[in-house]
């Protein structure tokens, strides 16, 4: 129910049980008539759930979302939120959803309390409220001591917070994340986890967030996307998608040398082993039974000279499950620190 | 509250609140009128070759140097949306509720409220080098709200840039690139009878030469009998600005 032609959610905005928080079809995305961004996705994401979409820099992850909170257009495809096209009901698609971008979502030279009054005011949060509403919020996020001080003086973490903070004050039945942790320091990832956390269990929201830090999206998310070049590549939640890497992991390290496509059919020919990939020096194979795989494996690679210099079995992570769909690491790369001073520089201002 | 204006009043809020935290642009960007009127005018009214009528040549000069300082501080806000676009801010912005309108107007209406405060620090200096205002308070604060709504209409056109351009260095070209022409062809600093007469009829359809015109008509002479030209004039640059800055304004995130 919406509050009238003025479409301001006064309590949460009631939903069709039957609509999925996301429903895409064959969604497709390209650049300037170049650049295939999305190449066909489709997607469902069930309502109340905590969804990670996971892939590395490049692989679609924001474009997606953008289309999602109406900020672009496919090229081809259809993308629903709560049952509302996010092309033709954009309008419809913002009263619902709130969005925290991957750059910054806050204006620094003016306090966190004023960033809040802002956008409780654009909101159209009701005025004998909001004052309480965002001293809340403060609160809740630990930063009522420097409410009012300018947001430049912010650690990159308190700048996070305020920023989910302040798109939470619509109290948004769904909130997309944009690598809502993406160049913070581990305990300040954690902090705001939390925070999330705590959110959505008071709201029951559901939560859609990019990543590509493998560790979050295994610990806080019920589904996980993998989408690699534009295309989902698996799905499931991260328990079905380790265990659909189909067996153990032995990681070994070899002497310098390539191992060649010859090699690595042998080893592919061996009964245990279900997966062979290599990366640098890293051979990574899945096999079925690690105890009696392991020694096979050494005694092929022995006899074809390749030296191995360590071994090590694990179960599979999410890595892995990335390694057996995409065919490569999912490796943070360069971006990290790219973004991080790019924050930087933004908060300078 | 009618939500396009909330939207507006969030915005023009913000706008003042930034400028409650660091005045040191307001107070920089006073340098240049303040030497156009304390150099420029005393030095130029002694060459005494440009027709005025019975006005001294600095108090001529006093309302466009008013509209230059505060329409150029509007066309350059482009850089502050540019800003925006690049530290995510607008991106957020346009995932609201708020309608697109509301945004662009109520930005370009904050930028007003900006060149209102840049026009009253720069007044008490006018005063100081012996320019004679009409003494009438209700023209005055006609003339603050025509200073208001022409720097409106120029943050809108600024923004309308601001979508095509997208980085600062572009924007930076553009806005020097346009407001000298805009300055210098119009009745800023001399009549408009002076120009050649391509230029003349250039200086009719410049929106600052209604601008400079409304201003003069309310501030020095008093002569108030083209103002409600100008004033049209103004609003139907407004309208068409506003319009088509709201209409173009979603490329800037795309």
């Amino acid at each position: 129910m919406r509050n009238g032609e003025r479409g301001i959610p006064k309590s949460r905005i009631q939903v069709r049980d039957m609509d999925p928080a996301v429903d895409v079809r064959g969604l497709t995305k390209v650049y300037e008539g170049k650049f295939k961004a999305l190449d066909g996705v489709d997607l469902t994401v069930e309502k109340g759930k905590v969804f990670a979409l996971l892939g590395p820099n490049g692989a679609g992850k924001t474009t997606l979302i953008r289309i999602l909170t109406t900020q672009f257009t496919p090229t081809s495809g259809e993308a629903y939120v709560f049952g509302k096209n996010v092309v033709h009901d954009g309008s419809e698609v913002r009263k619902i959803v709130s969005y925290v971008p991957q750059e910054m979502g806050v204006w620094t030279d003016i306090s966190g309390y004023e960033n809040l009054l802002i956008y409780a005011k654009i909101y159209g949060i009701p005025s004998q409220e909001r004052k309480k509403i965002i001293l809340d919020a403060l609160e809740k996020i630990g930063l009522t001591d420097f409410a009012n001080s300018l947001v430049s003086t912010y650690s990159g973490g308190m700048i996070r917070r305020l920023e989910i903070v302040s798109a939470l004050l619509i109290k948004p039945v769904l909130l997309f994340l944009d690598e809502p942790t993406i160049g913070l320091d581990p305990s300040a990832r954690k902090i705001v986890w939390e925070e999330l956390t705590s959110f959505k269990e008071e709201y029951g929201a559901t939560v859609f967030f990019n990543t590509h830090y493998m560790d979050e999206a295994d610990l806080y998310s019920d589904e996980i996307g993998i989408i690699n070049r534009g295309k989902i590549v698996a799905m499931g939640t991260p328990a079905q998608l380790k265990h659909s890497v189909g067996g153990d992991v032995i990681r070994l390290d070899v002497e310098g040398e390539v191992i060649s496509e010859g090699i690595m059919n042998k080893l592919r020919s061996l009964s245990l082993v279900s997966q062979v990939a290599v990366q640098d020096s890293e051979l990574n194979i899945v096999v079925r039974d690690s105890e009696t795989a392991l020694p096979v494996i050494v005694e092929t690679l022995r006899k074809q000279r390749v030296s191995v210099r360590k071994i090590s079995m694990t179960k599979p992570t999410l890595d892995d499950v990335f390694l057996k769909y995409a065919g490569t690491r999912l490796e943070p790369s360069g971006r990290v620190s790219e973004v991080r001073q790019a924050r930087a520089m933004i908060k300078r201002g | 509250m009618n939500i396009f204006f909330r939207n507006v009043f969030a915005m023009v809020e913000l706008e003042l609140r930034r400028v409650a935290h660091d005045r040191t642009e307001l107070y920089s960007r006073a340098v240049q009128p303040i030497l156009w009127l304390v150099v420029y005018g005393p030095v130029m009214s002694g060459v005494r070759a440009i027709p005025t009528g019975n006005i001294p040549y600095t108090d001529y000069i006093t309302p466009g140097v008013l509209i230059q300082s505060t329409t150029f501080v509007s066309i350059f806000y482009g850089l502050t949306i540019v800003w925006e676009r690049e530290s995510g801010i607008l991106k957020k912005l346009l995932v609201t509720p708020a309608p697109r309108y509301s945004i662009v107007i109520g930005r370009s209406m904050a930028s007003g409220v900006r060149a209102v405060f840049q026009a009253i620090i720069i007044v008490p200096v006018a005063l100081f080098v012996g320019v004679r205002f009409v003494p009438n308070l209700a023209y005055f604060a006609l003339a603050l709200l025509v200073i208001f709504i022409a720097s409106a209409g120029f943050a809108a056109l600024s923004i309308l840039l601001a979508s095509f351009v997208k980085t600062r260095e572009r924007m930076m070209g553009i806005g020097q690139a346009i407001t000298m022409p805009l300055f210098f062809a119009s009745n800023a600093l001399y009549p408009v009878q002076m120009m050649p007469p391509i230029l003349r009829d250039f200086a009719v359809v410049n929106p600052l030469s209604h601008v400079v015109g409304a201003v003069r008509a309310l501030m020095i002479s008093g002569d108030l009998s083209s103002l409600p030209v100008d004033l049209a004039a103004m609003l139907v640059f407004d309208m068409m600005m506003f319009a088509a800055a709201s209409i173009c304004f979603k490329r800037i995130i795309e």
